[in-house]
């Protein structure tokens, strides 16, 4: 009759599938484990009271340095280069050409590029400066004039809007882009579908 | 003498996996916390450089961002979707804004009711940043700019994600 009961001493957990689930986590996890590739951001706030409907010029009566970019020889890769004109000034500057990108080029040309950029900081700075020399009562433009100006590398663009910020004119303002298509464009197309 | 020592039976040696199991637990806590889930967000793109920006650090109190990346070759890329700038006939690119700003639209309105999300004149408290590639074409990053600002939308709350040159990279 008696039915003979294990003895409860030697009952044990095993161990040994909790431990391979845990460390298949733990790989998991290190191998998802991807190290943050940016480390710093430029804020900027769009403006509230202008849309797409209408495109009003910059007040002319602000105090302002005018900072143009062009593209030019944009259809050869190699050859493409931004050319930077500053308010009305006859110094102008042409970035490197084909540039591939900094970590992508020696460093005789990053040199280049960071003098390019660095004399242009030099002639904004006497602009403002002629402007009274205080910085927050200046305002930077940044002007990409289409067609050809909307091919500009975003890089060169916010090392530009970098000068600016260096100099402490954080009030900058882009000149809109042409959109696509027009607004009565984009009616005639709704129309004619 | 030499019989005294006695070897103690190695039949029950056994490993104590308590203290093994408690590290390892730890472990995967730890990794279980510091991964960061958001960065699967951030399409692979080579940043443009500018020294002036700020850390990347949440700010207190406010929304979560999104993020709209740009790729050199005239892709955006926002919540898993694609939408492509490149096409030769502008119109097929305003659709392609269009369809942004629908996508924007939507995923702002469904994140916790857009009423919290909007500041009393209806701007939106949403920040957006613009992981763009240094090689992207301005235009395109003005679009998605027109198309944040957009009646429909108003964001206005922009930031440009950068990178500091840094002397190991030969700068």
């Amino acid at each position: 009759m008696g039915i003979e009961l294990p003895e409860a001493d030697d009952t044990e957990l095993n161990m040994t599938p909790m431990i391979d689930i845990v460390f298949q986590l733990i790989i998991f996890f290190l191998l998802s484990l991807k190290f943050k590739t940016i480390d710093q951001r430029i804020e900027s706030m769009l403006p509230k009271d202008r849309g797409l409907a209408a495109t009003p010029t910059f007040p002319e009566d602000f105090l302002k340095v005018k900072i143009k970019v062009f593209r030019r020889d944009m259809d050869d890769k190699e050859k493409a280069y931004t050319l930077v004109k500053i308010d009305n000034d006859q110094r102008t500057f042409s970035l490197p050409r084909g540039w591939k990108g900094r970590l992508k080029e020696t460093p005789e040309r990053v040199r280049e590029y960071d003098g390019k950029i660095g004399a242009i900081r030099m002639i904004v700075a006497e602009k403002m400066k002629a402007h009274g020399g205080k910085a927050d009562e200046v305002k930077g433009e940044i002007v990409a004039p289409p067609p050809k100006g909307g091919a500009v590398p975003h890089g060169d663009i916010i090392q530009v809007l970098d000068v600016f910020l260096n100099l402490g004119m954080l009030d900058v303002v882009f000149e809109g882009a042409a959109t696509p298509l027009t607004n009565r464009e984009r009616a005639a197309r709704a129309g004619s579908k | 003498m030499a019989t005294t020592d006695i070897v103690p039976a190695t039949d029950d040696a056994k490993m104590n996996m308590t203290p093994m199991i408690d590290i390892t637990f730890l472990l995967v806590v730890f990794f279980m916390l510091t991964i960061d889930l958001s960065s699967k967000e951030f399409f692979p793109v080579d940043l443009p450089y500018a020294r002036m920006g700020v850390d990347d650090k949440p700010v207190p109190g406010e929304v979560k961002r999104f993020v709209i990346n740009l790729t050199r070759d005239g892709r955006i890329i926002f919540k898993g979707n694609t939408f492509e700038l490149t096409s030769p006939d502008a119109g097929i690119q305003d659709d392609n804004i269009v369809a942004l700003r629908t996508a924007l639209r939507q995923i702002h309105d469904s994140g916790g009711g857009s009423a919290l999300l909007r500041e009393p004149d209806g701007a939106s408290k949403v920040p957006v940043m613009i992981h763009a590639d240094w090689g992207t074409k301005w235009k395109y990053v003005q679009w998605v700019m027109q198309a944040c600002a957009h009646p429909d939308i108003k964001i206005y709350k922009l930031q440009f994600a950068i990178k500091v040159p840094k002397p190991e990279d030969g700068n």
